[in-house]
């Protein structure tokens, strides 16, 4: 038996109507010119003499330095108000707008700097095991309470991570994982927290990662300023809870505090629960007060680290205090 | 590109006739365009549907790649030859639709083909007479039940939720043997670890949310208010913050229950939210069902009975929970025998032997299986006191002699084949090795242990090696081994053999000596030596020199673990083996510990490099002797910096030049290129990957490139004979030297000595950040000594360099350590703690866990390498189950596995074999079920790899015809060992599988020989075998062995690449591919697998299955994909 013939005129005619089609193809093909773009997203606190946050600045109000260098702020943003593009003269406007108006690197999607994606890091060791539960119900509590527009993930690890809800808006979704987390054993804190970064690196937008552990690691096998740099180049900042108190480890409380302060977030030793949910709240309040800024680096010869300060221009601002990370390593 | 060459080669195939569609498939799967092939043959059935010979190619096709359209196209393809009535056609489609069906779980489908064919007149299978029903057994299966859902249970018990229900409560057992007890502090009894008090405790809330749950055992709150809420709050320890409606909250009351709700996976966000929004909240509660073996009552003693429960009975018996274990390792009609003969308390007082040693137990028709045949019989008769004939009362006996000396033997002896256990079994040798093992004082037994302790038996037994005349092959001679023993060099070894050594006179001696050895809880450093001179003889084209072998054996103690070294080249000659020795040897004399390090390290990757080109064949084996020799000679006397930089410089150009890679490229090129592996043309997109990757690591650990210190290493020499200074290229080399910009240290030098680990190694990268190149070479450009001497400065980074090329050879998948700590690679240690000497001991991972050190890192030499960073990396794993753990032993070897071996040689020929014989294997089995004497046959096959626990259970599946399910229980090794033995001897009628293999033999029998199937596709097994060599031994699975763990298990499984090899040729992926797809799917292996125990096997093929069907899944969808878009 053989096959329907088909003419070879229709050969022919498939044939050149794809040869057509490749022409065509590679005619209209559009050359594509390939950047390094190193976009900087830095969020910074400000507060007044009194330790009180404030709001309401403009992108004005404040000058970005680079080792020295003035930067343009490209978008800005105030607590959880959508962020928006900074004009040249700047004014502004809203970022929100088609695909070609974006720039590369910064996400065009409405919600990508609407909020904070919020990935916390619950340890669930050993060390944990007393205050596990109550641990659990700070945490919930701390999820509930976060702003509408926050993304959160549970993240949740003892000697491997375990992602127990992906990064999401649904509150719903972050309590489920986190009620489904599991006792472990050994405690790889930074070996964790350098996954839960890496995670957050690939989200567009402002991001945080909450580490709630009692401190001591036994199995990771990175350190903590290499885990630090990390958070430090891409702009993340980390708060740690430490379910411990401020003297029973000196070493981990060392390192907390170093990672924190140089990545523009927080340390808590809350032993108690009590403490521990002041301690969210205070989190909470951070991220509802923060501005968040991005920018492209001018030229600057330093591959190596570079130094960032955030001033504010106008003179009422010299009382305030400003918190931020201070500086980040270039992507190579 | 391929979408419209699929449109052209689409449009193509419907102008041609059905011969040339086949002729045009046929070229294209010659060309290793099997993809494309497939697209031609199913686009020349799309459009002549109905046509039988398109039909016939198309199935025929599928049918080799083992493609799922298969069993479909054959239906319309019997459809086809049924309207055309053409019966000989018909006998042969139904017969593969027999066999499809059966693998396909489908057993009427089976049936109906099965009447088809032989309706037609088919004649195979006459014997077949129908399947049972549902197995038939002595006794009924019966059930205890565990209050509230398997689930919970299982995650407070630590048993996977894959587990099949039969290996439950043995899985509970072996939990509880091993982890659920320890040694007491006040007494000498056991206590309960925290982990069976939890269990004990959950059970306990379990049991009041049972009484709630009601005999409906539903646990249902229909609103907030409800009477139930409040006593199910109380029962899980929470209570509720704020009133009923939208506030609600659940908050911790009591936190020992709240603990137990949370760990066990109550649904307390569900409830919270039922609560909440004031909807019924329902939970299922009925208690899981657990089969159990003869029925509760008969492990329970009449107290217990009337006591309590069988759950508490057990979980508080750790001797009911072992004979338990060791009952479900027999095979079933063993078990019923030994049930039958003995009553339980005695066999509960033996339960540990039959836990380690019972597996291997079998009575067929009332009689033992034992080692050695009829040959061995009265042997086994005079050392037990029973004639195996007797069946239960020959174990009955084995089990109670000796505490367990003879049960091991006999279990050692019975998981080797061929001429080792011919040796073994002769019965003088059989009874002088036994009571060498078993000693004079024979407590405590091997079985003592929750760990076997008899590892080194099952290492020599299986690693012994025995020549034409079935004699031991003694690496050296005689004296050489009689000399060890006697002047033993490193510490006594047994004074009983020392005075007997002066009398050994023949091999046998010298076996019986290790044998005796075996059953010391200390280190067995001669058996260590025997295995790895063995091995190290087992693939030399000439064995070694008595002198040579002396000179190993004396010196194992400190260079042992470099041994593997010498197993990459079977050439290499005994003086370059004396050669190392020494140099190895005056380069540990070195007194400034700084160049002691720098020499060692330095030493030690170039002769990794040569070890890595050697294996991969980039270093021709005739020019392996001469390169190492070269090599290594420069460093016998390294006195100062310049001239280990030399040293260094030389031992690249001799690399390079032994495997005469092109030198149009820089060096850094050339040896990236070799260490990639060496690709076809048609491979550079994988290559380029697999390149890229490695560059990648090399920027993350700031590594300075070769070829700018070989450019600085030339301008200095020129300058120091008078030439004139280069500014800008110093300029530029410097700058690259400084733009290392290494991190700072991260201690302060109180917090460093307070708790850092480490002293030489922030030496070696203080030098480094010391140096300001530049500014030296400008203050001493007029001194030609200075400058000489300044050439030193480059020896640490061009250590470092080629240290970091050994690392990114063998770096795992994902890299995490390499990508964040940018001093991984620069903080090896080479000479370790202070006190130890590391310098050639395998490398190991040191520092972990300590927040103030900077990041673990390696200590020791290179050897061992490939471990250490898989196992340094695996715990950056992410187990796809929340409660799963990865398997800290037997993961960094199945990420070795995939990294080590390179396939870039591999023919398409070899991964077709290794697919077809896969299938062929699968066809075996489903015929097997429909056919008893193939049946008798296959089993025979499969009982020398698998127990014969397993063996009868996959009888019966077989017989019932749930061929599929007995295909679950068979690894891709096995049915790979089954498909080729078989395949050999086969002369029935040959089907296109068959015929297939047939001229895949013809064809390429040199690439789908034995040997070189198990070079390409082999595992390295660097402690069975002393070698990073691939190959396939076809050993039993292990078990875990004290001193190893799961290490050895992992040894021996060798079905991974077996596995992905298959499924690349059902995917049609080309063999280079392999490079870059092993890795990856290997990890995701590793992060689903959902194990037990440290013996759970089968959760790491039911791991390996799941990755497989995901990537098919992936794969189909985008074939798919790209046929519905040329069929547009």
């Amino acid at each position: 038996m053989r096959f329907r013939s088909r003419s070879l005129i229709v050969f022919i005619a498939v044939l050149l109507v794809s040869c057509a089609l490749l022409v065509w193809a590679q005619e209209t093909k559009t050359p594509v010119f390939r950047t390094k773009v190193d976009l900087v997203v830095l969020t910074f606190t400000v507060t007044d003499s009194k330790g009180r946050y404030v709001n309401g600045l403009k992108p004005g109000d404040f000058r970005i330095l680079e080792d020295g260098i003035v930067e343009k702020i490209s978008t800005f943003a105030d607590g959880n108000k959508p962020a928006v593009q900074v004009n040249d003269d700047g004014t502004v406007r809203p970022l929100i707008g088609s695909a070609g108006d974006s720039k590369p690197g910064i996400d065009p999607r409405s919600d990508a700097f609407v909020g904070t994606n919020v990935f916390v890091l619950f340890d669930t060791s050993n060390f944990m095991y007393r205050g596990f539960v109550y641990a659990e119900d700070a945490i919930a509590d701390f999820v509930r309470g976060l702003d509408r527009a926050d993304s959160v993930a549970m993240y949740s690890f003892s000697r491997n991570l375990s992602r127990a809800a992906q990064l999401s808006r649904d509150r719903g979704e972050a309590i489920v994982g986190l009620r489904k987390v599991v006792a472990g054993d050994d405690t790889a804190l930074y070996n964790a927290l350098l996954l839960t970064l890496r995670d957050a690196a690939k989200v567009p937008g402002r991001k945080v990662v909450i580490v709630f552990s009692n401190g001591p690691d036994n199995a990771s096998m990175v350190a903590p300023d290499d885990v630090r740099a990390v958070a430090e180049d891409e702009g993340i900042p980390i708060y740690v809870i430490s379910t411990n108190e401020v003297n029973k480890d000196p070493i981990s409380s060392s390192v907390f505090r170093r990672i924190t302060t140089r990545t523009g977030g927080k340390a808590y030793w809350a032993k108690t629960w009590q403490k521990q949910v002041e301690a969210f709240e205070s989190i909470r309040e951070d991220l509802g007060n923060s501005y968040t800024v991005t920018y492209y680096p001018a030229n600057n010869p330093n591959e190596g680290f570079r130094k960032i300060s955030v001033e504010i221009v106008s003179d009422v601002g010299k009382k305030y205090r400003v918190r931020s990370r201070p500086g980040y390593r270039p992507r190579t | 590109m391929k979408a419209l060459s699929v449109v052209l080669l689409f449009s193509l195939i419907t102008v041609l006739n059905a011969s040339d569609v086949v002729d045009r498939a046929h070229r294209l799967e010659l060309s290793g365009d099997v993809q494309g092939a497939r697209v031609a043959l199913a686009a020349g059935v799309q459009s002549a549907p109905g046509d039988i010979d398109a039909l016939t190619e198309y199935a025929s096709f599928l049918n080799r790649y083992g493609d799922p359209d298969c069993r479909r196209t054959n239906a319309r393809l019997l459809e086809a030859v049924e309207k055309s009535g053409d019966r000989d056609q018909i006998v042969r489609v139904a017969r593969q639709l027999v066999v499809l069906d059966l693998e396909a779980g489908d057993r009427d489908a089976a049936l109906k083909h099965l009447d088809a064919y032989r309706a037609a007149g088919g004649k195979d299978w006459a014997e077949f007479s129908g399947w049972k029903t549902a197995e038939k057994t002595s006794e009924a299966q019966q059930f205890i039940q565990i209050p509230g859902p398997m689930r919970s249970f299982g995650r407070m018990a630590a048993i996977s939720s894959d587990t099949n229900p039969d290996d439950i409560l043995p899985a509970l057992a072996r939990n509880v043997v091993t982890n659920g007890y320890q040694a007491s502090h006040s007494n000498e009894a056991l206590e309960q670890t925290e982990f069976l008090k939890l269990v004990h405790r959950y059970l306990s809330q379990a049991r009041e949310l049972e009484k709630l749950a009601g005999t409906e055992k539903i646990i249902r709150i229909e609103t907030c208010d409800s009477a139930n809420a409040g006593e199910l709050l109380r029962i899980i320890g929470y209570r509720m913050r704020g009133g009923c409606g939208s506030e609600v909250v659940l908050e911790t009351v009591n936190a020992t229950r709240a603990f137990l709700t949370t760990d066990s996976g109550f649904p307390l966000a569900e409830l919270e939210q039922a609560l909440r929004t004031n909807r019924p909240f329902v939970y299922d509660y009925h208690p899981a069902a657990v089969p159990i073996l003869y029925g509760a009552d008969y492990w329970l003693s009449a107290k217990e009975k009337e006591t309590g429960d069988f759950l508490d009975s057990f979980l508080g018996d750790p001797s009911l929970c072992r004979l338990y274990l060791g009952m479900s390792k027999l095979d079933r009609q063993t078990a019923d025998e030994l049930r039958k003969a003995i009553a339980v308390q005695r066999l509960k007082a033996y339960a540990h032997v039959l836990d380690f040693f019972g597996g291997m137990f079998e009575i067929r028709n009332g009689k033992a299986v034992a080692p050695g045949g009829a040959r061995t019989e009265a042997m086994w008769t005079e050392l037990t006191g029973a004639p195996p004939d007797q069946g239960a009362a020959f174990f009955d006996k084995l089990i109670a002699k000796d505490d367990g000396w003879l049960a091991s033997f006999f279990d050692a002896l019975l998981r080797i084949n061929g001429p080792v256990k011919a040796y073994l079994t002769d019965p003088v040798r059989m009874k002088r090795f036994y009571m060498a093992i078993r000693g004079r004082v024979t407590s405590p037994g091997p079985a003592r242990p929750v760990f076997r302790s008899n590892a080194d038996m099952m290492l020599l037994t299986t690693r012994l090696r025995v020549d034409a005349n079935g004699y031991p092959i003694i690496p050296g001679n005689l004296e050489v081994w009689r000399n060890l023993f006697i002047t033993h060099p490193h510490g006594k070894y047994d004074g009983k053999l020392t005075k007997a050594a002066s009398g050994w006179k023949e091999p046998d001696d010298v076996i019986e000596a290790l044998f005796g050895l075996c059953r010391k809880a200390v280190e067995n450093e001669p058996l260590k030596i025997f295995m790895a001179l063995s091995d190290l003889d087992r693939h030399r084209t000439k064995p070694l020199e008595p002198d040579t072998v002396e000179r190993l054996a004396h010196d194992y103690h400190v260079y042992g673990n470099q041994y593997a070294v010498f197993n990459d080249s079977p050439s290499l000659s005994d003086s370059t083996i004396i050669s190392f020795l020494d140099i190895a040897e005056s380069s540990s004399k070195i007194k400034d510990p700084l160049l002691r390090a720098e020499t060692a390290g330095t030493l030690q990757a170039l002769v990794g490099l040569w070890q890595i080109f050697s294996r991969q064949g980039s270093i021709p084996d005739g020019a392996a002797d001469a390169t190492l020799a070269g090599i290594i000679a420069p460093f016998a006397q390294i006195r100062h910096d310049p001239e280990l930089f030399d040293a260094g410089r030389n031992g690249v150009r001799l690399l390079l030049k032994a495997t005469g890679s092109p030198d149009s490229a820089t060096p850094q090129q050339r040896l990236l290129d070799l260490l990639a592996g060496s690709a076809n043309a048609s491979d550079t997109d994988a290559h380029a990957q697999v390149v890229q990757e490695m560059s990648h690591i090399l920027e993350a650990q700031r590594i300075i490139s070769i070829d700018a210190l070989f450019q600085l290493d030339d301008h200095l020499q020129s300058l120091s004979k008078g030439g004139k200074l280069d500014t800008a290229l110093v300029s530029r080399l410097a700058a690259r030297v400084s733009e290392i910009q290494l991190p700072k240290a991260s201690l302060t030098s109180v917090e460093k000595n307070a708790f850092a680990f480490g002293y030489w190694t922030e030496k070696h990268v203080d030098a480094e950040r010391k140096l300001n190149l530049r500014a030296s070479i400008e203050r001493i450009s007029s001194d030609a000594e200075k400058l000489k001497e300044l050439r030193g400065a480059l020896a640490p980074f061009l250590r470092d360099t080629l240290v970091s090329y050994n690392y990114i050879h063998y770096a795992p998948p994902g890299a995490q350590v390499l990508f964040t700590n940018p001093l991984f690679v620069r903080a090896h240690d080479f000479i370790g703690v202070q006190g130890a000497n590391h310098t050639w001991r395998s490398a190991e991972v040191f520092g972990t866990g300590w927040p103030s050190n900077g990041g673990g890192r390696l200590v020791g030499s290179l050897a061992g390498l490939p471990y250490a960073l898989a196992e340094a990396e695996q715990n950056f794993l992410v187990p796809s189950q929340t409660q799963a753990l990865i398997w800290a032993d037997l993961v960094p070897q199945l990420i070795l596995s995939a990294k080590i071996p390179r396939w870039w040689n591999v023919t398409p020929a070899q991964v077709h074999w290794v697919g077809v014989n896969l299938r062929y294997g699968k066809i075996l089995l489903a015929e097997s079920a429909v056919d008893p004497a193939l049946r008798v046959r296959v089993l025979e096959l499969l009982s020398l790899h698998a127990v014969p626990s397993r063996v009868r259970q996959i009888d019966r599946l077989l017989a019932d015809g749930e061929v599929k399910t007995a295909l679950d229980r068979v690894t891709p090794h096995e049915l790979f060992a089954l498909a080729s033995e078989m395949s050999r001897h086969d002369e029935r009628a040959g089907g296109p599988l068959l015929s297939d293999i047939q001229s895949l033999r013809r064809a390429h029998a040199t690439d789908v020989s034995t040997q070189a199937i198990s070079s390409a596709f082999g595992t390295p097994k660097p402690t069975l075998t002393n070698s990073y060599r691939p190959e396939l031994l076809g050993l039993r699975t292990f078990p875990t062995l004290m001193g190893y763990s799961s290490r050895i298990l992992a040894e021996s499984w060798e079905s991974n690449t077996l596995y992905w090899v298959g499924l690349a040729d059902e995917l049609h992926a080309s063999p280079a591919m392999l490079n870059v797809l092993i890795p990856e799917w290997t990890q995701k292996v590793v992060e689903r697998i959902f194990a037990s125990h440290l013996e759970d096997w089968p959760a790491l093929l039911r791991s390996l299955r799941i990755v497989g069907d995901d990537v098919r899944a992936r794969a189909r969808t985008q074939t798919s994909g790209e046929q519905k878009a040329s069929l547009r």
